[in-house]
């Protein structure tokens, strides 16, 4: 059976049921390619595709999703989200009214290129960052690429569906001088193959990790802290979920009493675009078929909206927003499409650390509570300029602190796809706790 | 899953476009998870994941690919695929033309379930869950308790061209609870999360009342909870779950996924001293009903008790099929991977350092100010320069030899290599605990392990 026929098939045999049903099918393609030694170490292939549904029988709401697509597995998968519905104490469940969202192609010809030109990619990244005498060993050089197409169809009416990918190199390396080893690893993204740049990303990845080696230690203390682009993102991706109004309504966002109040320093400004030019996770409909528009979460430091599905919107009296977010394997959730840090005045650096990267983000933040504590890379900076790299250290405090001491916003856009999905420019933050030697 | 003319069919296809190694994996899951908040079901679903991967080695170079669509002739197809990107095919094996003898093996049901997830329905789950949620709320502060149950039972079946042909069967159950407590300091959360290869006697064997106290106890200690200070102190780490330092650590720059890549610190230290005599470290996939256990890894090979620091010196990596062909090591049953839409790499199982015989007193005398992290949280590594870190979910202060106020926030920061040399008292009450761990290969169930032990010195991050 095709993920359509499957769709159809489950349509009516809830209308035969007398449940309402919303099956989300999600078709996936992968190619992965890895050099080693001058030669392809790794080559990965693959098509699949799986089929998930939301039922709501009485108000309430049950999950089941399926990769086997026979007529036994999706009855079995039918019978077990009614099930699942039934142990649902919450009545006020409901599918939202659907419409016709038409066939949409984000993709287009993007990942058309030949494979010999990917492998080339690949080939070519291990080349360039080899050419550098410090570098000890490269990890992986891989070209990777994925397409999805998103198929959405409900017994209310839903039926649309979008094709949407990227393609993406990545090097992972070890770069050593005397004593002094560091591992970093530099990532590009685009939609366009075409895009891609061996050279340039290899020349990033030396650039970034290279100022690293012959690290000193820093010593404990507070400092100015520059953060870089992706270190910024890293450290916001944790707490995004402040933002989502399922949170909110579960008791578990420090964000709830905060509509219309200012929490974050007035020069920042944040705000969820699903159609941004470069938009790596651009989406003309959430997962129950909203359509999606630019949402701000902070307008110059004030709350200005949580991010909706239709379930939370209608509990808290809001429009939805268009951030239901769904897998087929998943229930409904509430997430970001592409998070942009506005672009700001410019950073100038003067005196503290020059933030590069941070580790530890899944273990060492606390999205309910807001503390965090985080392994941290960068570079002293004295007199204007970074002037030499330190290590082992961590950064810690509170985000709500963290978003009121911020002094200043770069301006030129970086994105990230490594936490979340999103672009920042360099964020300057006062006062922040370095723990060192 | 897969009949045995069909795998005999593709490996022999394999072969005959030259490739020197074929392996086809296939799988069926049955999950099922639980979401309650405050003892009401918030999420509930149900799934079925079904695929196959097929592996093909020409040299040591590794090709693959993975599909939902298990018909014969869609493998035949996606093989081609292969060879055709490999860019080579066409060369015929003499070897493809004739049948494969494989020696069939079956489980022996080793950490098979008691109670099987049919013994009992679901209002049965959420009543045992109650227990938990019950005894979480140890004081008005809790104010509202989360409780996931996780349920899996996963088929596999490997075939390779050497004549493998292995079933396995692994049920896993876990439930994690966690605790939210507030007043006028702010929120905090406690967790606790047992989880064993076991059925529905998981309730039984990790009484829910004992953990969900646990997580209760844990939220209202962090709301009194000062920052944690900064800076390089000596560090007292709790047991079970606080063996996740040394999985960071030390654990995954063993895996020959980075040795035989030369990007671990620890490649080529067969023999050597690298830690100090108190340590002895083991990666055990054969632990009766562990969370990491099973009878064969993902590859088909028996899992083992793998020995890999006696007293200090480094006796073995944790090798899978890849990993012995570029270093030559014997394989040790390691190569796992989250589902068929990974290949397999060299990962940890139940890795533990084993018991030793300070007592745990002996470890806070003579500590003038330090940490005790008693729960730990999760951790990362880069085990090209062996940086690492990981987060103290419930930390205390060391004050003269004495354990005193709560701390929150504190990460511990620093090079494996370097750490592992600090480790200088070792006690002997040893338990394992389970987590979930990321890698090339994707998520996959370990315990992770340890005594109470001593680190002279370690940097503490921390706001105080």
């Amino acid at each position: 059976m095709t993920l359509q026929e499957a769709q159809t098939y489950l349509l009516r045999r809830a209308r035969e049921r007398g449940v309402e049903l919303e099956a989300l099918a999600t078709g996936s393609r992968e190619l992965t390619l890895r050099a080693r030694g001058g030669d392809l170490e790794e080559i990965t292939e693959a098509e699949s595709a799986g089929i998930g549904v939301r039922v709501v029988t009485g108000g309430k709401t049950g999950y089941a999703y399926t990769e086997e697509l026979t007529p036994e597995a999706l009855d079995w998968m039918l019978a077990e989200a009614v099930e699942n519905a039934e142990l649902q104490a919450d009545t006020d469940g409901f599918l939202p009214q659907g419409r016709s969202l038409g066939r949409h192609d984000l993709l287009g010809e993007g990942l058309s290129a030949p494979v010999d030109e990917k492998k080339q990619v690949a080939l070519a990244l291990e080349r360039e960052v080899q050419k550098d005498p410090r570098v000890r060993q490269v990890g992986a050089a891989t070209y990777a690429e994925r397409e999805h197409q998103t198929e959405l169809a409900s017994t209310r009416g839903a039926a649309g569906g979008f094709r949407s990918g990227y393609a993406y190199q990545m090097v992972n390396a070890v770069m050593g001088e005397g004593a002094s080893v560091k591992q970093g690893y530099e990532l590009k993204v685009s939609r366009e193959v075409a895009a891609l740049d061996p050279a340039s990303t290899a020349q990033d990845f030396l650039y970034k990790t290279g100022r690293l080696l012959g690290a000193r230690p820093l010593a404990s203390g507070r400092y100015t802290a520059y953060l870089e682009p992706k270190a910024f993102l890293a450290l916001l991706a944790p707490f995004v979920s402040m933002w989502s109004a399922k949170q909110v309504i579960e008791g578990k966002s420090r964000l709830a009493d905060k509509l219309g109040q200012q929490v974050a320093s007035a020069v920042f400004t944040l705000y969820d675009d699903p159609d941004h030019p470069e938009g790596l996770a651009n989406a003309p409909f959430d997962a129950e078929g909203t359509p999606t528009r630019r949402v701000y979460l902070l307008r110059e430091g004030v709350v200005e909206s949580f991010l909706h599905n239709s379930q939370t919107a209608r509990k808290l009296g809001h429009e939805p927003t268009g951030h239901a977010s769904r897998s087929y394997k998943g229930v409904l959730g509430v997430a970001p499409h592409n998070l942009i840090v506005a672009p700001g005045a410019g950073v100038r650096l003067e005196e503290g650390v020059l933030v590069t990267d941070l580790m530890g983000v899944h273990a060492g933040a606390n999205p309910i509570s807001g503390d965090f504590s985080l392994q941290a890379l960068g570079l002293k900076v004295e007199g204007g300029e970074a002037a030499y790299p330190v290590e082992n250290f961590t950064i810690s405090g509170n985000v709500f602190e963290l978003l009121e001491r911020i002094v200043a916003v770069g301006q030129d856009l970086e994105w990230s796809v490594i936490f979340l999905v999103g672009a920042s420019p360099m964020v300057e933050v006062a006062d922040l706790a370095f723990a060192g030697a | 899953m897969l009949n045995e003319s069909t795998a005999e069919r593709l490996i022999a296809h394999a072969l005959a476009q030259g490739a020197d190694f074929a392996e086809v994996y296939a799988e069926r899951t049955k999950s099922r998870n639980l979401r309650l908040l405050d003892l009401e079901v918030q999420e509930a679903t149900s799934g079925i994941e079904r695929g196959a991967g097929i592996r093909l080695f020409f040299g040591t170079q590794v090709v693959y690919a993975y599909t939902n669509d298990l018909s014969e002739a869609n493998l035949l197809e996606v093989t081609d695929t292969l060879a055709r990107l490999k860019g080579g095919g066409g060369r015929v094996d003499a070897r493809g033309a004739g049948g494969l003898d494989f020696r069939k093996t079956a489980p022996a049901g080793l950490h098979a379930p008691e109670r099987p997830f049919e013994a009992h329905d679901k209002r049965w789950r959420i009543e045992r869950l109650a227990e938990a949620d019950h005894a979480a709320r140890v004081g008005p502060e809790i104010k509202k308790v989360q409780i996931h149950l996780l349920e899996r039972d996963q088929e596999i079946l490997v075939a390779n061209s050497e004549g493998v042909w292995n079933t396995d069967r692994r049920v896993r159950t876990r439930y994690m609870v966690t605790a939210i407590a507030e007043n006028e300091r702010g929120l905090q959360t406690g967790f606790a999360g047992p989880g064993l290869s076991v059925g529905l006697e998981l309730f039984d064997l990790e009484p829910p009342a004992e953990h969900g106290r646990a997580a209760g106890e844990q939220a209202r200690t962090l709301l009194g909870a000062k920052p944690a200070p900064a800076g390089p102190m000596p560090v007292v780490i709790g047991n079970a779950f606080g063996g996740v330092i040394f999985h960071e650590a030390l654990g995954h720059l063993l895996e020959t996924t980075s040795v035989a890549r030369k990007t671990s610190v620890l490649t080529d230290k067969l023999g050597e001293k690298i830690a100090s005599d108190a340590v002895t470290y083991v990666d055990d996939g054969t632990l009766p009903h562990a969370w990491g256990s099973s009878e064969y890894d993902d590859e088909g090979a028996p899992t083992e008790r793998t020995v890999l620091i006696e007293k200090g010196v480094l006796k073995s990596y944790m090798v899978d099929r890849w990993g012995s062909l570029m270093t030559g090591y014997r394989p040790t049953g390691s190569g796992r991977r989250q589902d068929y839409t990974y290949a397999p790499t060299s990962r940890m199982r139940n890795t533990f350092i084993e018991a030793g015989d300070a007592s745990i007193e002996s470890l806070f005398e003579g500590i003038e100010f330090g940490l005790y992290a008693k729960k730990m949280g999760g951790g990362q590594v880069k085990p090209g320069s062996g940086e690492y870190n990981f987060a103290v979910q419930e930390g205390y202060v060391i004050r003269h030899g004495r354990v005193e106020e709560p701390v929150k926030g504190a990460m511990l920061v620093g090079k494996g290599p370097e750490s592992i040399q600090r480790i200088v008292a070792v006690a002997a009450d040893r338990k394992n605990a389970p987590g979930m761990c990321g890698s090339l290969s994707g998520s996959i169930p370990v315990e992770v392990g340890q005594p109470h032990l001593l680190i002279s010195e370690i940097v503490v991050g921390g706001e105080g």
